[in-house]
């Protein structure tokens, strides 16, 4: 079977369950007696692209490193530095009203930090052969530790104060339609930045070399080798551009919220993670992974939903709905197909 | 070109984890032991270069440090009682990572473990004496309780790996936040206290806890250390002397040679899985018992779970090699609370420090290529 057909094939699932969603909300819907148009509203609609955005980022960032070869689990971590640098950069900048030119710089340092920071923990794992697993988990209590100690060193507290949101891209007259005017011509720059690297995540997988070099890189090191690819540089790109789109989804999960929280598990708060189950339920095609991102984005946004309806179930429980579901789909849908050498140190033999 | 045996999700794939743990174990016991003392010496040294970037004084830090952890008789018995939980919790990820399956879900098993043992002592109560007696009788209701329900939350995932081939690694850490979130919920809600200012549950009786005996610390218990270090003792014979150890870490190790031996590799994901918990389960227990009394938000019960994974991996997973990195931990932890009333470094410091620890020992080719270069090898320190 063809990568690619298998790849088509498995992206239907995440379709598929993004329809299943549906009937279960409709279910839902009708059970309560609630009216699907209350709760699927365009303001529903616009606050799950922007929290799918950040998930489909950091998704195929990882995407690209598993399919070279490289288990990147350190995405939650690296995502939290994204967002925690976006924040700190916006307020050196601008203050507590920092302008939306300095909201993408900030995302922009966040970008080129998360990416320096991927590069050493690259060197780890491939020239010094860190096991994958552990050196991850590491990277996410890394993370975890000095974010909120850099916030505290800033702000004086875990979280920073209000910051500034990023602002729609609205062309005029056309945001007036009803429906559609607010989700296409009324949207953050953000959601379409988000869609424009699914497109070229997909094309650049399927359609180029360097494409075929990252699966062969995780499939057939030697194969690739014997052709005269670099399989170490070749996994170096793959797992640098990763920590990249951590970095760039932390920053853009910090420019809808407006400001930084480093409590708990902070802002992030497992979205890296989802960022993961979103790539092995899109089967590691980067459509069906921005599915499965949609898909999470849709179920972190319930809660606002369900307590506009006045649906009388706690929050607390409805913001568990995509962990929940994150363990359905693993269990109904584990068996995924990783790719042949993934973990596996290559040494070239000249 | 798809391996027929090729079936599993990501990670959890079992050619991946049977050379993540064949790398972990080609060091011998006293290479071991340096990687572990490099990489908490590496990882404290970044920590104080950080504290002296961040404009504070990094030596003056440093002692702090070792007075907030071994300063006084209150320091230490602070230490030791940090310990408790962190080897306990230590032991709980060993079980599992000798058995070659990922759990990090001790955190949530131990939370799990924490509300049941509160909530069981609770309900118990009213029909048992109160007094010493009683007390003796609470601890052994809570604490089984928290065993069975610690287990209990550990299987599932278990059993979703090895019949739906679901990723342990990812459903442990989801199921970590649904621990945290349906807690909170539950003490927010049925299982508050009425009047309480606070969110939590009620107290449990005074009279269950564990007598204190050489330290007069009110949250900490020598009989709870010396029960700690029986825990371990009879893990580490466990795995070492039983044949149920013996097919654990035979499976751990070689998936396929235990198959041949006719070890169940399902059944033991299954039953290792539920152990660790068990022992995650335990540590609630006594986390309520000796230190809280009652249970609150699970966002402010610590990092004992998580911060389990670096002891563990410090240790090389042996459980008794626990003891020193859990005393260790329970050191920094200590040094943690003390920095936190006495200087301006922002505590979260120390959570850094650990997570680098773990990236370090994830390591050993980082420090053998060291060794190399300064000429530290064979014996090394």
């Amino acid at each position: 079977m063809s990568v690619r057909g298998m790849a088509e094939r498995h992206g239907a699932r995440a379709v598929a369950g993004v329809v299943a969603l549906l009937v279960v909300g409709a279910l839902i819907t009708t059970l309560t007696d609630i009216s699907v148009r209350n709760l699927i509203t365009v303001g529903y609609v616009n606050r799950s692209l922007e929290m799918a955005a950040p998930i489909v980022l950091v998704a195929l960032g990882g995407l690209y490193a598993e399919k070279s070869g490289v288990f990147n689990i350190g995405l939650e971590g690296f995502m939290i530095i994204g967002a925690f640098v976006t924040a700190a950069t916006m307020f050196l900048l601008g203050g507590t009203s920092p302008s939306q030119a300095h909201i993408w710089l900030a995302i922009l340092v966040a970008v080129v930090v998360t990416s320096l920071f991927t590069a050493v923990f690259a060197v780890l794992l491939i020239r010094y052969q860190a096991d994958q697993i552990v050196a991850g988990l590491g990277v996410w209590f890394v993370a975890l530790g000095f974010a909120p100690f850099g916030a505290a060193l800033i702000w004086g507290s875990r979280s920073s104060p209000g910051l500034t949101n990023i602002a729609n891209l609205t062309v005029p007259g056309l945001a007036e339609l009803p429906v559609v005017g607010s989700i296409l011509f009324d949207q953050s720059p953000l959601v379409w930045l988000a869609a424009a690297f699914v497109g070229g995540a997909w094309v650049v997988l399927y359609r180029t070399r360097f494409g075929y070099w990252v699966q062969a890189a995780g499939e057939n090191p030697e194969a690739l080798d014997t052709a005269g690819v670099n399989v170490t540089r070749v996994r170096y790109v793959s797992v640098i551009f990763s920590g990249a789109m951590a970095g760039l989804a932390g920053g853009v999960l910090m420019a809808h919220a407006g400001n930084f929280i480093g409590i708990g598990q902070t802002m992030v708060n497992g979205r890296g993670w989802l960022g993961i189950v979103a790539y092995l339920f899109g089967n590691y095609n980067p459509v069906g992974a921005a599915a499965a991102g949609l898909l999470f984005g849709g179920l972190d946004m319930l809660n606002v939903q369900f307590q506009t309806v006045g649906v009388n179930i706690s929050s607390r429980l409805v913001n568990l709905f995509p962990y929940v579901i994150v363990i359905a789909v693993l269990t109904l849908w584990g068996k995924t197909r990783s790719p042949a050498a993934l973990g596996e140190p290559y040494e070239s033999e000249d | 070109m798809s391996a027929p045996d090729a079936d599993s999700g990501g990670g959890s794939d079992p050619r991946f984890v049977e050379r993540a743990a064949a790398r972990m174990l080609d060091a011998s016991v006293l290479e071991r032991i340096a990687i572990a003392a490099g990489a908490v010496a590496s990882a404290l040294l970044i920590g104080l270069i950080v504290v002296g970037l961040a404009g504070y004084d990094p030596f003056g830090f440093a002692g702090d440090l070792l007075i907030g952890a071994f300063g006084s008789v209150g320091a230490l018995a602070r230490t030791l009682r940090f310990a408790t939980l962190f080897i306990l919790t230590g032991v709980a990820v060993a079980i599992a990572f000798r058995a070659g399956v990922f759990n990090i879900g001790v955190q949530g098993q131990f939370i799990v473990g924490g509300i049941t043992g509160v909530m069981s002592i609770i309900w118990a109560a009213p029909y048992l004496p109160t007094g010493p007696l009683g007390g003796f009788l609470l601890i052994v209701v809570g604490s089984l309780a928290a065993i069975v329900l610690g287990g209990l939350y550990a299987a599932l995932p278990g059993v979703l790996k090895a019949y739906g081939g679901a990723n342990e690694i990812i459903t442990t850490i989801m199921l970590n936040f649904v621990a945290t979130g349906v807690v909170g919920w539950l003490v927010a809600g049925a299982f508050g206290a009425e009047g309480a200012t606070a969110t939590r549950t009620e107290r449990i009786p005074d009279y269950v806890s564990f007598p204190s005996v050489v330290f007069s610390s009110p949250d900490f218990s020598m009989i709870a250390f010396a029960l700690m270090l029986a825990v371990v003792a009879v893990v580490a014979v466990v795995m070492t002397r039983t044949s149920f150890g013996y097919d654990m870490v035979t499976s751990g190790h070689q998936e396929s040679a235990a198959g041949y031996s006719g070890v169940d590799a399902k059944r033991m994901i299954v039953s290792s899985m539920t152990f660790s918990g068990m022992v995650a389960g335990l540590t609630g227990a006594v986390f309520v018992i000796m230190i809280q009394g009652y249970y609150t938000d699970p966002t402010g019960v610590g990092n004992y779970g998580f911060d389990a994974i670096a002891i563990s991996l410090l240790a090389a997973n042996n459980p008794v090699g626990v003891v020193p990195a859990g005393l260790l931990f329970g050191a920094l932890e200590s040094a943690g609370s003390y920095i936190t009333i006495r200087t301006d470094v922002p505590v979260q410091l120390i959570d850094g420090i650990v997570g680098l620890v773990v990236l370090f020992v994830s390591v050993p080719e980082l420090f053998r290529a060291f060794a190399k270069r300064t000429g530290l090898g064979g014996e090394e320190r």
